[in-house]
């Protein structure tokens, strides 16, 4: 049996806001874009999600449910260091971490012999050292897979540990509200509804065949998940999709030929990061963000996997010009690179050419 | 402006300054040559705004001017003319004709003050040697130039001047090319600049083998040939070249001599078996011999042996065979000597009775 924790940051972005701002301590705190420009809410405060604000909702929807609602511009660069300093506390206690975003990640303690090898007890210590490196509480779900660790983190929340044991697993799914299920959307717990279901009990007594003919592909997870079973295991080595690198200008531009000096420039970082990995990339994204804060990206796929600056700068002016950065100014340009692989003289196997410097 | 003269007159100075003209290009202006009839004389010039191509001829003008007309368009109907043709070129308004025999054609223009010029080169080092010097040291090395690589300041040949001598250095990373002469010259402090690739590729057509001038002016930006009836100019890399000294093999006491055709013919033909992607060589040289081995994915194999002067314990090292042969393709003397040291350090390669040439290459681990 496995020993899984799922660590999840309590209302993160808004408690980094809260902790580093102490006049918002106490008040309801929307981190996302401002509600006159048409932003969504990322985060919120607990006092806020009392007004039923939720994240992804529209700022302008939260301003109504709270009029005097505190609207924060995130601060990326922040939640970043704040989760790299977590990250390096998981590390601490075990290697096999797969983060799942900046606030959550899973962790496979199994092997890990401190604290008399008990996974409750480190998930506390876990805690503790989160709360004494940040001054940020988090919510921890111990469990014997990924998905009985994630329900069990959303259990105790805020500041909560919730542990399920392998014999209590079964009897915590069939009480468990269809809705709350970790993969089952609205639209599925509607679906579900229809069909009497509304427990993970209802949802044990259905047949792996009734449930495949009803819900496809997804039979199978439901089928498993109706009885705390959950397989998958706690991927350590997820593949970066992606590099990229962008620009915000002070002044914005209106001149194609300073935004493909630009592009270009960001293009060859991009490369550079690409090369000391020994990658290869498939395909190049544009981000073009106007002044009136609205953005659009255009993609171009090579034919070939390929490093080279040629292959990518020649696709520059054509994606530039399928936006309408010639007409409306621009106040932002990126550049990313996606569909990464290998490079193939990297494996040891093959050959390889030693550099002179 | 009205032009009476040769086609040849008219073809030669066109194809000498045609290199600059960009095929794809974002100014229409780039696409053109411009066309100055003045005091006898008449300058095209062609760019693409990093190099810049003159071409003056002593020629008598009917009526003078200046226009800039489709440089691609003007040549290929030039190059049509039959040999020794009478061509009249006159401009009036917007349009320029072209006449010769029965032949007319009529080109658009553009205005000779739309077209781009690069600043002028100031501030300047200034220096006079053979065109042939130039032209050697440009030859000698400028094919170990990187392509497109993102250390931009490799995709270039660095010019270095050193008080009496001239010194090329082209390295892509993993070959470096080096050739050096005196040329009599007297410069204070050394001076170093990196000329973009295609540049480089347009000086080494304009200069030829004789011994007549070039005179050379260097600024922190550019750098100007002028060959009497031509001139180069190219804007400059702006980055630090590597330290080729540093890079220059040491304690190379194994030492391959060897006849250049026939390592070149075994080299040529061995490599036809080996990987096409990372073609890759294994020269083992034992006393009195030089094997050459590859293999490729397919199985096929190749070996040569070859009679070579080598003293020494036994010595592996794997190469790319394009380094070598290029380093080969460019030696003018028959013996050519290996310097190396051990499978994972660069090796020396040099023609014997040349000195001025040097070329190191990093192996392969195969």
């Amino acid at each position: 049996m496995r020993k899984i924790i799922h660590i999840d940051m309590d209302a993160f972005f808004a408690s980094v806001e809260q902790r580093d701002n102490p006049e918002w301590r106490g008040l309801p705190v929307v981190v996302g874009g401002a509600p006159s420009r048409r932003g969504v809410v990322a985060a919120a405060s607990y006092e806020a999600r009392r007004f039923g604000i939720r994240s992804a909702m529209s700022s302008a929807r939260a301003l109504q449910r709270c009029p005097h609602v505190v609207f924060v511009p995130p601060r990326f660069e922040v939640y970043r260091a704040v989760s790299e300093q977590i990250h390096g506390i998981f590390a601490q206690y075990t290697d096999m971490i797969e983060p799942l975003s900046l606030d959550e990640a899973y962790l496979d303690v199994s092997a890990c012999d401190v604290l008399g090898g008990s996974a409750t007890r480190i998930a506390e210590a876990l805690r503790a050292d989160i709360f004494r490196a940040t001054q940020l509480t988090a919510s921890a779900g111990v469990s014997y897979n990924k998905f009985l660790a994630k329900m069990a983190s959303d259990q105790n929340k805020p500041d909560g540990l919730c542990v399920i044991h392998p014999q209590r697993g079964e009897a915590f799914v069939g009480e468990l509200p269809i809705g709350d299920f970790h993969g089952v959307g609205p639209a599925t717990e509607k679906k579900m509804q229809q069909w009497g279901i509304r427990t993970g009990a209802d949802l044990r007594k259905k047949s792996r065949e009734w449930l495949a003919a009803h819900f496809g592909k997804s039979a199978g997870y439901y089928y498993d998940i109706a009885r705390g079973v959950d397989e998958r295991p706690v991927r350590t080595h997820r593949i970066r999709k992606s590099i990229g690198s962008e620009t915000t200008f002070a002044q914005d531009l209106n001149r194609e030929a300073a935004m493909l000096a630009v592009l270009e420039q960001r293009l060859e970082k991009v490369l550079l990061q690409l090369e000391k990995k020994r990658w290869n990339a498939r395909t190049l994204t544009v981000k073009v963000k106007y002044a009136d804060f609205t953005q659009v990206t255009r993609s171009k796929s090579l034919d070939e996997p390929s490093h080279g600056v040629s292959a990518f700068r020649r696709q520059l002016p054509e994606l530039l010009r399928s936006t309408e950065a010639r007409s409306k100014p621009v106040r932002l340009l990126g550049v990313t690179l996606s569909n990464l692989s290998p490079q193939a003289d990297s494996s040891e196997e093959e050959p390889s050419q030693y550099p002179l410097f | 402006m009205k032009l009476h003269l040769s086609r040849e007159s008219l073809l030669t100075p066109l194809q000498k300054v045609i290199g600059a003209v960009e095929r794809k290009n974002t100014m229409p202006a780039l696409g053109n040559v411009l066309i100055k009839a003045q005091g006898g004389e008449i300058q095209m010039t062609a760019t693409d705004l990093e190099i810049e191509l003159l071409a003056k001829s002593v020629l008598p003008v009917d009526q003078e001017g200046d226009i800039t007309l489709p440089a691609r368009k003007l040549l290929d109907i030039c190059k049509n003319l039959p040999d020794g043709a009478d061509i009249t070129l006159q401009v009036d308004a917007e349009r320029a004709t072209l006449s010769s025999g029965r032949s007319r054609f009529k080109l658009s223009t553009l205005p000779a003050a739309d077209f781009p010029q690069l600043e002028a080169v100031q501030g300047v080092t200034q220096f006079t040697l053979p065109q042939s010097t130039l032209r050697k040291v440009i030859d000698k090395t400028s094919f170990a130039m990187a392509q497109q690589d993102v250390r931009y300041y490799l995709n270039g040949l660095m010019l270095e001047l050193d008080g009496s001598t001239v010194r090329a250095v082209a390295t892509d990373g993993h070959r470096l090319a080096l050739c050096e002469t005196d040329a009599g010259l007297d410069i204070g402090d050394k001076k170093q600049v990196i000329i973009p690739r295609k540049g480089v590729q347009e000086l080494s057509r304009l200069l030829d083998d004789e011994e007549r001038d070039a005179e050379v002016s260097l600024s922190n930006n550019h750098i100007q040939v002028d060959l009497g009836n031509l001139r180069f100019t190219s804007k400059l890399i702006d980055g630090r070249f590597p330290d080729y000294q540093r890079v220059m093999p040491a304690n190379c006491d194994k030492v391959v001599s060897a006849d250049k055709q026939d390592l070149k013919l075994a080299l040529t033909r061995t490599s036809v078996l080996s990987n096409e992607k990372y073609k890759g060589v294994r020269l083992v040289a034992d006393n009195g011999a030089l094997t050459i081995q590859t293999n490729n994915p397919e199985q096929e194999e190749a070996e040569e042996q070859l009679e070579v002067q080598y003293q020494g314990e036994n010595m592996e090292i794997g190469f790319n065979v394009n380094y070598m042969l290029d380093v080969l393709n460019n030696l003018t003397e028959e013996l050519v000597t290996i310097a190396l040291k051990d499978a994972n350090s660069s090796c020396l390669v040099e023609e014997v009775g040349e000195q001025t040439a040097k070329y190191v290459i990093m192996p392969m681990r195969l």
